[in-house]
């Protein structure tokens, strides 16, 4: 068996020759240079500072083929269980990480242009060349610059100046595993203009037969121009022969504000990179994130909020509960530069461990350059509060009731930052329904 | 209703209760007075049924029940209520889901069909009223960011929506104002019935002004060394607690 690494890069050939006249653009220009830089690195090993609890090892010496390579017919009926139910929804569907025009469905036709990123090359040629791989630097992070080397397709969104997108636009990944195990990546650009406004939720979603396993590696950037508001939400609740390795990189303009909500319920080994450099006077950003895992999955949280100017605020708030084997890693560095006076940085980990085989690794990181900075971190790993137990089970409650009731009320300190209804209530009875499963 | 007899019980190897013996009939109010760490607050706690604490001797019967062997839960639902001297806050949890959810437990456990939303309701304003609590406060989280005086009036409404048969106020006028002190007692005295039961322990005679006890017990190191009715809180305000540790050396001999 051939090894990912090779095949991959062996697999870029094969798909720079169908790019034809685009072999010479400077994006491709851009991909070959990832490629190569990807060749050099290979994937991360434990002796990675930043991939120390995470080992990449046995997710990637399983047998992939390259999504982009394969093409795999789904239906409506197959992508049905994944739309989010009573949301008017944009809905851009990629099987194996190309764009399936016939299970998309755009709706928004006005301040926004929305097409697949493989059209936004040729169509939008300049405002791609601005923005692509400037935010997301692949140069030292292997996992980046595979994906910035494959990024072939994804979802381009632009939102026009003062435009205000009520319909959400969700990004439906869908990774087909079931003939074989497949590596499936996607890029994603997404620009708001100045004062407008949007809604994003991403999905993956892995199919998989027998022994089979699916790897996705989806990055987005976000360009938040001033004023503009953001919402961007990712819901990870795929099935456990799954493994997921993305990243979010933001670069927010002045008083932009960035709102992030990252629920993890379930997957094989689920590895999230969220950065965003606040790199407007008072830009704004919220990083939220909720992991509630149990049997062997891993997930793992690296987020890096970024001050490199004066008067922003970031706030982070990510919260774990684990059982069974599972494992959280959570690692969250706030930067903020010479010039950044008066940033207000405020980060918090709190984690509840429901089985002794259940570990939660968690380390915050300051970096701080100026001397006019208000910053605080916590983080807290343990047990559910035994007197709030006794103060439910003296009202009449049952043990596994008051915990479930804890439970749910801990990780509702995140779901309820979900501005998106119908999202927000579909995830709370998921995990309403998990707490109680779990617990009796 | 209530019966105990030698009760004793430890924490951490040492013993706090040594041989507890009280008797408390339908309809009374039973007051438990006391110095710091006499115990007052390990008698509430084992009667509710934390489990920090180790039984070592004696029993305790509720209402026919073997008090000792039912867990916290059961207890609740056959009807004994713990104000607690320190209520906890429960972030997330709003005032409304977790009382639905303990009346239905409790009218569950009666063999009772959940309450109507509507009836529910109804009931909620009724008893808010009792201790004058507004909707404001019954749609927040459980106590979270609550004064002394809200977290102390919640409980006094949550022990009337769930209609016990034995109260047992742990130090509720701690941390109280007098205001806050007389919405409370008030609230107490309206819910007192000739089938219920109140323990009140306190430290002070304060509270006894407005909650006025049938008989008073003083607890000291972990015994009632005087039994008495409503006089003796007077008699102890008056003497102090150190008249009380006189006693108990007399009693004991020395």
């Amino acid at each position: 068996m051939q090894d990912l690494q090779e095949k991959l890069i062996s697999g870029f050939q094969t798909v720079e020759t169908a790019l034809n006249g685009q072999a010479q653009t400077p994006i491709h220009v851009i991909r070959k240079q990832a490629l190569k830089r990807f060749a050099e690195l290979g994937f991360p090993t434990i002796r990675h500072e930043e991939w120390k609890y995470t080992n990449l090892m046995s997710v990637v010496k399983q047998d992939y083929v390259l999504g982009l390579q394969t093409a795999p017919n789904l239906t409506k009926t197959d992508i049905e269980p994944f739309l989010m139910p009573d949301v008017e929804a944009n809905v851009l569907v990629f099987v194996n990480g190309t764009y399936s025009a016939d299970l998309s469905t755009i709706i928004s036709d006005k301040g926004v242009e929305v097409m697949p990123l493989s059209e936004a090359f040729k169509k939008k040629t300049a405002t791609v060349e601005k923005h692509f791989a400037q935010y997301a630097a692949w140069q030292n992070d292997a996992m980046l610059a595979l994906n910035t080397a494959f990024a072939l397709n994804g979802a381009y969104i632009e939102v026009a100046k003062g435009a205000v997108i009520e319909e959400p636009f969700h990004l439906l990944y869908v990774n087909d595993s079931r003939k074989q195990s497949t590596f499936a990546p996607a890029r994603n650009l997404v620009i708001v203009g100045a004062n407008a406004e949007a809604t994003i939720v991403e999905s993956v979603h892995t199919l998989v037969s027998g022994a089979n396993v699916g790897l996705t590696n989806l990055v987005s950037e976000l360009v938040l121009a001033d004023n503009a508001k953001l919402s961007h939400y990712k819901v990870q609740n795929d099935v456990e022969q799954s493994h997921f390795v993305g990243a979010i990189h933001a670069h927010q303009e002045a008083t932009s504000v960035l709102n992030t909500v990252v629920v993890t319920l379930s997957g094989g080994v689920v590895r999230n990179n969220l950065n965003a450099v606040l790199a407007g006077k008072a830009a704004d950003t919220h990083f939220y994130g909720l992991y509630l895992v149990n049997g062997k999955t891993l997930v793992d949280n690296h987020t890096l909020a970024d001050h490199a100017v004066a008067h922003c605020t970031s706030n982070e708030l990510y919260k774990g509960i684990m059982d069974d084997k599972a494992t959280g890693v959570f690692n969250g560095k706030i930067m903020v530069r010479p010039d950044a006076q008066k940033t207000l940085a405020y980060q918090s980990n709190r984690n509840i461990l429901l089985s002794p085989n259940a570990t939660v690794n968690t380390k915050p990181q300051l970096e701080i350059f100026a001397d006019d900075v208000k910053c605080s971190h916590g983080c807290t790993s343990g047990q559910l509060d035994d007197e709030s137990l006794f103060y439910l089970r003296a009202r009449g409650l049952d043990k596994e009731q008051a915990r479930a009731l804890l439970l749910y009320a801990f990780a509702g300190e995140i779901t309820e930052k979900i501005e998106l209804e119908p999202l927000r209530e579909r995830l709370e009875s998921i995990i309403a329904e998990r707490l109680h499963q779990e617990l009796l | 209703m209530l019966t105990i007899t030698n009760l004793q019980a430890s924490v951490e190897g040492k013993e706090i209760l040594k041989g507890i013996n009280l008797t408390i009939g339908k309809g009374e109010i039973h007051a438990i007075m006391g110095p710091n760490g006499s115990g007052k607050s390990t008698l509430a706690s084992v009667l509710a049924g934390r489990e920090d604490y180790e039984i070592t001797g004696g029993s305790v019967n509720f209402d026919g029940h073997d008090l000792l062997e039912m867990s916290p839960e059961e207890r609740a639902r056959e009807g004994v209520f713990l104000a607690f001297q320190y209520p906890v806050e429960v972030p997330g949890v709003s005032n409304t889901n977790f009382l639905k959810a303990a009346v239905n437990e409790v009218r569950k456990h009666r063999g009772l069909d959940p309450m109507e939303p509507k009836a529910f309701l109804n009931m909620m304003r009724e008893k808010m009223a009792l201790v004058e609590m507004d909707q404001a406060m019954v749609s927040r989280s459980v106590n979270e960011g609550f004064s002394g005086g809200e977290k102390k009036r919640n409980e006094i409404f949550q022990m009337a929506m769930l209609e016990p048969k034995l109260s047992i106020l742990d130090e509720t006028d701690s941390g109280l104002d007098i205001d806050a002190l007389k919405i409370v007692a008030n609230g107490v005295n309206k819910l007192r019935s000739k089938e219920t039961s109140t323990i009140v322990i306190t430290h002070y005679q304060r509270l006894l002004d407005y909650i006025v006890p049938d008989f008073v017990h003083v607890l000291y190191k972990g015994r009632i060394v005087k039994s008495g009715g409503k006089e003796l809180a007077l008699e102890l305000e008056a003497k102090g607690y150190d008249w009380v540790k006189e006693l108990a050396l007399e009693e004991a001999g020395v």
